[in-house]
């Protein structure tokens, strides 16, 4: 190993003082054994802190390996914690790290006051990160201004915010939540939300219909995380207080979320129902639209009623509910609609939802029946747009059928870009492709031969080689 | 488990005739009598004595082998003699030695001393690993003198000491130049490391604390010996931790 002259100097410095440092260490005399080891540890805090002041970065590794997983006790926390405000901002870091692993909560009035004396942009983010870490309630005063702030410093905030130990953390966020200022109480509340801060709740039901848009949101998407089959009536309340257009239909996809996903979804849809059956008339227009996304069989039975209804308003509230269905278990009463229909709006309004619904999953057609479902959908439809519409979503269905389906409409001067599109990406499928290669070369072949789209045409020749295809993000 | 007279004795005779690519099969009987005799002091030193009879009667190395394997596990003083005559024959002296480090008798650690004094650089090298494997602390100053003798013994001698690890040991390995870049130099600065660490973890930080002072001492000042300074500083560091895992 050669090292240049200034290395050979640091070198030579450090070996001298360690063994200075070591010297001394020996010198001490003891009587008891409690006595020994406090004095040994004394030794190692100063070899440590003798370390951590090395120009030579793998010296001072092994005085912060010591930091983050020896040197017992608060006085060896505070006389490392101490070094901070001495060292060039580098090293700072690197030291502000290792109290951060080392976990002891000695380290925080020395992080806090880097924080409160630097100017350093990294040193800023690293002693956020070490509050975060070794912080509680008493922290949160001071990552509140960090908050305030530009990035990267906001962001660590926030990651501090949220890491944060405690009750009393957790409450003084609910407060800045509450009353902070305004542009910060959605971020305060999507902080409650990552910490998963349910004594919040009753709060955040409260904001869900305050008069701030931004904090009613906010307060929506936390409920739809954290929140319960409990909060499910006062999300129905910021559904309704939320503007119609985008924030309408984020407080819709919060309500929709909390009722179809999770281990108490089945109350929520439950509680959802109920609140459903009290609103005003007016108030359950809004509410048809995520009860037809929420669905279940209670919700169809208010759906069917409505269908049946003689007054074409509510006719109509009900065939929108009913294609918004999450499921294919609508699928029949959809075609004997369909069927029946002789308004063509209605018609192209039951089969948009026939073709977006047939393919979904509803654990009771296997996929031969749904590609029969698609088929029948298909029969029905007396449109291209529509017929191009079925072939593109037949693709959900990966079975060798669905290919034999749609191989003949690649013929179709009007449907072929339709059934290439969807070809491709069946033959996307690996398990699907292989064991059917042969008919795959033959339709991808045609679809090469066919189609404008010169995307499809390359991946259609990485299928035929047996290759893969990785989709553009974005 | 008792076992039959007549089959051991089927056995025996195999055995004596036994070469490489015959049918082992035919030790089973021997097998089971290791096993039988456990706690039977008077069948075990029978069967120890046709064992160790046959390593002298003209068997071959395969036959041998068999039989040191065996010795290994019954073996007392009373087999040293007929393995110690083995220990200078280089084609018998691994297996005799695989059977002398694994026997509990002090007699087994004298025959292998007693053969270290005398044998080839390449037959010390195996004789000083078996020693170390029984951590045998009178062997140091012959195995020191080693360290004075051809590169290959003389490493085998540092990796002995680093792993017999008395205070003659830690002794004889401070007298190498770590520093002068040669393979005992190198093999003695791992065993120094490795005994330094050993202390460590038995608690006694003051012995490991002399080893990493002594490399400190050795590495200041002279930058290619960086790592050396390295492994010392960490280690004097663990030594005044009383954190430092035990």
């Amino acid at each position: 190993m050669s090292l240049r002259p200034i290395h050979l100097h640091h070198l030579r410095q450090a070996v001298a003082s360690l063994a200075l440092a070591v010297l001394a260490a020996t010198a001490l005399v003891s009587t008891t054994a409690v006595g020994r080891a406090a004095e040994a540890d004394a030794d190692a805090v100063a070899l440590v802190v003798d370390l951590l002041g090395r120009d030579d970065v793998e010296f001072r590794a092994i005085a912060l390996e010591r930091v983050r997983h020896g040197l017992k006790g608060d006085a060896a926390t505070s006389s490392v914690a101490a070094l901070l405000s001495k060292l060039p901002p580098p090293r700072q870091i690197e030291l502000l790290g290792a109290l951060a692993e080392r976990g002891d909560k000695g380290a925080l009035p020395a992080v806090t006051a880097v924080l409160l004396a630097s100017q350093e942009p990294a040193v800023r983010v690293a002693a956020v990160t070490a509050l975060g870490t070794l912080g509680s309630g008493t922290e949160v005063a001071i990552l509140k201004r960090s908050l305030a702030t530009d990035e990267p410093e906001k962001a660590a905030a926030r990651r501090a915010l949220t890491a944060l130990r405690g009750a009393d953390a957790g409450k003084q966020i609910t407060e800045a939540a509450k009353f902070g200022e305004p542009a910060m109480r959605p971020i305060y509340i999507d902080i409650l939300a990552d910490r998963r801060e349910r004594t919040a709740l009753p709060d955040l039901v409260a904001a869900a219909v305050e008069a701030d848009a931004n904090v009613r949101s906010a307060a929506m998407r936390t409920l739809a995380r954290i929140g319960g089959p409990e909060q499910v009536a006062s999300m129905v309340q910021g559904f309704l207080k939320a503007a119609a257009g985008g924030e309408r239909d984020a407080a819709e996809r919060a309500v929709v979320s909390i009722c179809t996903q999770g281990s108490q979804k089945d109350a929520a849809a439950e509680a959802f129902l109920q609140a459903f059956k009290a609103a005003a008339d007016a108030d359950r227009e809004s509410l048809l639209s995520p009860l037809g996304r929420i669905g279940g069989p209670a919700a169809l039975a208010i759906v069917d009623g409505l269908i049946a209804d003689q007054d074409p308003v509510k006719r109509k509230m009900g065939l929108t509910a009913i294609t918004r269905w999450p499921d294919a278990t609508v699928t029949p009463k959809l075609l004997q609609l369909l069927g029946a229909s002789r308004d063509a709006a209605e018609r192209d309004q039951l089969l948009g939802a026939l073709i977006r619904i047939a393919p979904l999953p509803d654990n009771k057609l296997n996929d031969g029946q749904k590609l029969a479902l698609l088929q029948k959908t298909m029969a029905l439809c007396e449109k291209n747009e529509d017929r191009a519409r079925v072939l593109e979503r037949a693709n959900a269905i990966r079975i060798v059928e669905t290919l034999r389906f749609v191989t003949p409409y690649l013929d179709d001067p009007q449907l072929s870009e339709a059934a290439c599109k969807s070809v491709v990406e069946l033959a996307h499928h690996q398990k699907l492709r292989d064991p059917n290669k042969a008919e795959f070369v033959k339709a991808l072949d045609k679809v090469i031969a066919t189609t404008k789209n010169t995307e499809l045409v390359e991946r259609a020749n990485r299928y035929k080689e047996g290759k893969t295809w990785e989709r553009k993000k974005g | 488990m008792p076992y039959d007279a007549a089959s051991l004795d089927a056995a025996f005779a195999a055995v004596k005739s036994y070469d490489w690519g015959g049918d082992a099969a035919a030790f089973q009987p021997i097998d089971e009598a290791v096993i039988a005799t456990h706690g039977d002091k008077a069948a075990r030193a029978d069967l120890e004595k046709r064992l160790a009879a046959l390593l002298g009667a003209g068997t071959s190395r395969a036959a041998k082998e068999y039989i040191c394997r065996k010795l290994s596990i019954i073996g007392t003083a009373a087999s040293v003699p007929p393995l110690a005559a083995l220990l200078a024959d280089k084609d018998n002296s691994h297996m005799a030695r695989f059977a002398l480090e694994r026997m509990p008798a002090p007699e087994a650690a004298t025959a292998l001393r007693e053969a270290l004094a005398t044998a080839p650089d390449d037959i010390k090298i195996g004789l000083m690993a078996s020693l170390a494997k029984r951590r045998d602390a009178a062997s140091v100053p012959l195995i020191a003198a080693a360290l004075k003798g051809g590169p290959k013994a003389a490493v085998a001698a540092a990796e002995a000491l680093g792993i017999i690890q008395s205070p003659d040991a830690v002794q004889a390995l401070a007298s190498v130049d770590v520093l002068a870049g040669t393979p005992v130099a190198a093999a003695a600065l791992d065993a120094s490391l490795a005994c330094a660490e050993a202390f460590l973890r038995q608690g006694k930080r003051a012995e490991a604390k002399d080893i990493y002072q002594s490399l400190a001492k050795a590495a200041e000042g002279k930058p290619a010996a960086k790592a050396i300074a390295l492994a010392a500083t960490r280690g004097l560091v663990a030594c005044a931790d009383s954190s430092t895992a035990l």
